[in-house]
């Protein structure tokens, strides 16, 4: 029995794995940085919107009078920002509706007044939160396509993920933690793969299913709605209440005070954000979104609590951290455990490298099919040429995975030098983006997987470390149209960029060292570098053919 | 070494009496793939129904759309144990077929 199904999953593993895999390898590396999403977007804002005047907690509630009787948009729905920070050129911000980017902002002038200005903010986070959506797939609609294929990509991926557990289950003990470097490269490969598929089990669990939810919830509500619910409503809405509202804009109560309010019931949440909506109206709200590291969050970093801006009665706390009432409180721990969004920084970083941990596994898992379907070569025959969807299927998986570190990290850096030219910056990022990882997936196809590996890991070291230079432009020239942000954890974006460019290219010296003993007999042995062949394999290479096809 | 001669032997006559696993990727895909997301939805619909806190509860929805998936790809990603497609069809099929008719019998005594 154990023969024959063992060999069924070992060949689903391979498939749905190989079909997942490249997908699944920019959705993971954009998601590992994803989880710096909110300092990224700091980092991508231009400086000079710094200097601006902040008002004083007791200026807001005069400032916020005159922005709803002057601003008919802002009436309907602004933002109110507690914190000052480089991605947030004001207090108040606002958009013309849901539709449009262009974002409206209002501070303090001089005399007490506002002032208001527009302004585009950067796309360049939302860019790589969108490759982890969508892997980079085009297209929108109610969600964007992108969303809808990871779904069922998600799907292959549960699937190659029980597959694998359960071709491993018969050797778990023998294979766990073993490291075989002396076996053979292939063997090594192969235990890496599954130690670091094994130790990040549960984490590949949690992300497989939650991808489905997030881009089939709508049919799953619907399909419940018809076979559980009948008629019923499934969310509550709230009546609209027939008279408009009773209280004046005197009556609104100052920000400090709604804060209070949730400070009482909840010592710990950190309030960073006020969301007005309908301040006129009689369903007028204000919901605070603010952050709390001792309890799991709904949103990526974000737990929330909706109050009467006039009463500051508090009229929804399902989502305020540490309050959600039962279903939620379940239902939240799906979605911290996806966003990473519990326990401050040293879980996002660890969800930073589990995520970079599941990269190579999609990496390596491709690596592996291709090394499997290896032809050999016989001793004294000619010289073999490996299979053409071999060659194909590395080509693919060199340029995709390298094409995509190399397109975001040219994309931050184009973004930062490319600010001031005129076109919006955020239509940059797009195009330097597809253009680096097109241009690197044709460069792989055009080069083969062998020499392509080490030109494009280059490529990624250089452009990686285009960042920290940038940033050291930016600091020594003068009127530089490139900026430097000196906080903290900003420095750390550079450091850390700093730190990856030394990595590729320790993995271009090695890849390329890797290929001048190569095999001929291999994809990897097509690349010309070959200095000496393997003297075990028993065989010599033929001087006269030539070595790459 | 007697030990894995018995074993081999178990192995041989349980190899004699039933018929080997075949691959059956098509049905067996087929199978698991929309029949368990059959499964997935009435074991869902019902734990709405008659789980604890019934249809009223508010926010239960949510947790009711959350399970679907789990228990679809727990369904699929088994499928291929079954021996066959045609036994994986017709042991799925009749929870399906059984878990609709207490499904619709729960709809209806609950006065739907």
């Amino acid at each position: 029995m154990r023969g024959p199904l063992l060999k069924i999953y070992k060949t689903l593993h391979t498939w749905v794995g190989l079909i997942a895999g490249m997908a699944l390898f920019i959705a993971f590396y954009a998601g590992a940085l994803t989880m710096f999403k909110e300092p990224l977007s700091r980092w991508a804002t231009p400086e000079q919107w710094g200097a601006q005047h902040w008002p004083s907690e007791n200026q807001l509630p005069d400032l916020i009078k005159q922005l709803i009787t002057t601003q008919p948009d802002a009436a309907k729905s602004f933002t109110l920002h507690l914190q000052q920070q480089e991605n947030t050129p004001a207090a108040f911000t606002w958009r013309q509706g849901r539709e449009s980017t262009l974002t409206w902002y209002a501070n303090l002038s001089g005399d007490n007044q506002l002032e208001i200005h527009s302004y585009e903010p950067s796309a360049m986070a939302d860019l790589i939160d969108r490759l982890h959506q969508t892997a980079g797939i085009p297209g929108d609609g109610h969600h964007a396509v992108g969303v809808y294929v990871m779904g069922v990509i998600s799907v292959l991926y549960i699937l190659a993920i029980v597959s694998g557990l359960i071709i491993l289950l018969p050797n778990l003990l023998k294979d766990f933690f073993s490291l075989r470097e002396s076996k053979s490269p292939k063997r090594f490969w192969m235990d890496a793969h599954n130690l670091v598929g094994i130790t990040s089990l549960p984490f590949h669990i949690v992300i497989g299913l939650t991808v489905i939810v997030f881009a089939f919830h709508d049919q799953i509500y619907d399909g419940l709605g018809k076979m559980a619910y009948g008629d019923r409503p499934l969310f509550a809405r709230p009546a609209d209440a027939p008279t408009p509202s009773q209280y004046t804009l005197e009556q609104l109560l100052p920000p400090d005070q709604l804060v209070a309010k949730v400070k009482n019931i909840a010592p710990g949440f950190i309030p960073r954000e006020l969301m007005y909506n309908g301040v006129l109206s009689a369903r007028a709200s204000v919901r605070i979104a603010g952050e709390d590291p001792e309890h799991m969050l709904r949103g990526a970093n974000r737990g929330f609590v909706s109050l009467d801006p006039y009463t500051g009665e508090i009229t929804d706390k399902d989502y305020l951290p540490g309050h959600e009432s039962g279903w939620v409180n379940i239902v939240i721990t799906f979605f911290a455990l996806h966003f990473g969004s519990y326990g401050g920084d040293p879980i996002r970083w660890i969800y930073f490298f589990l995520g970079l941990g599941g990269a190579f596994v999609f990496y390596t898992g491709n690596l592996l099919w291709v090394e499997s379907r290896r032809r050999r070569q016989r001793p004294h025959g000619e010289t073999v040429q490996q299979a053409r969807n071999t060659r194909f299927m590395a080509a693919a998986t060199v340029g995709v995975c390298w094409g995509c570190i190399a397109g975001i990290s040219s994309a931050m850096v184009a973004g930062k030098w490319l600010y001031p030219v005129g076109t919006p910056v955020n239509d940059w990022y797009i195009w330097v983006y597809y253009s680096v990882f097109l241009a690197s997936v044709a460069w792989a196809f055009f080069r083969g997987a062998g020499r392509a590996a080490v030109e494009l890991l280059w490529l990624c070291s250089l452009s990686t470390l285009a960042i920290p230079i940038t940033a050291l432009l930016a600091l020594l020239i003068p009127n530089s149209p490139a900026w430097f942000h000196t906080s903290a954890d900003l420095l750390l974006v550079e450091l850390t960029a700093l730190v990856a460019a030394g990595i590729f290219a320790h993995m271009a010296i090695k890849t390329r060292r890797r290929l001048e003993n190569a095999a001929p007999d291999s994809v990897w042995g097509e690349t010309g570098y070959t200095k000496k062949v393997n003297p075990e394999k028993g065989f010599s290479a033929n001087p006269e053919s030539p070595a790459v096809t | 070494m007697s030990e894995l001669n018995s074993a081999a032997a178990t192995s041989s006559v349980r190899t004699r009496k039933y018929a080997p696993v075949q691959e059956d990727w098509i049905s067996k895909t087929l199978a698991g793939c929309i029949l368990g997301i059959a499964l997935a939805f009435i074991a869902s619909s019902l734990f709405a129904l008659i789980g604890p806190g019934g249809l009223e509860t508010p926010n239960k929805i949510q947790f009711n759309m959350w399970i679907v998936p789990p228990i679809w790809m727990t369904i699929f990603s088994l499928v291929y144990l079954f021996r066959s497609g045609l036994r994986a069809w017709l042991w799925l099929g009749s929870f399906t077929v059984v878990g609709a008719i207490v499904l619709v019998l729960v709809r209806t005594l609950g006065g739907e």
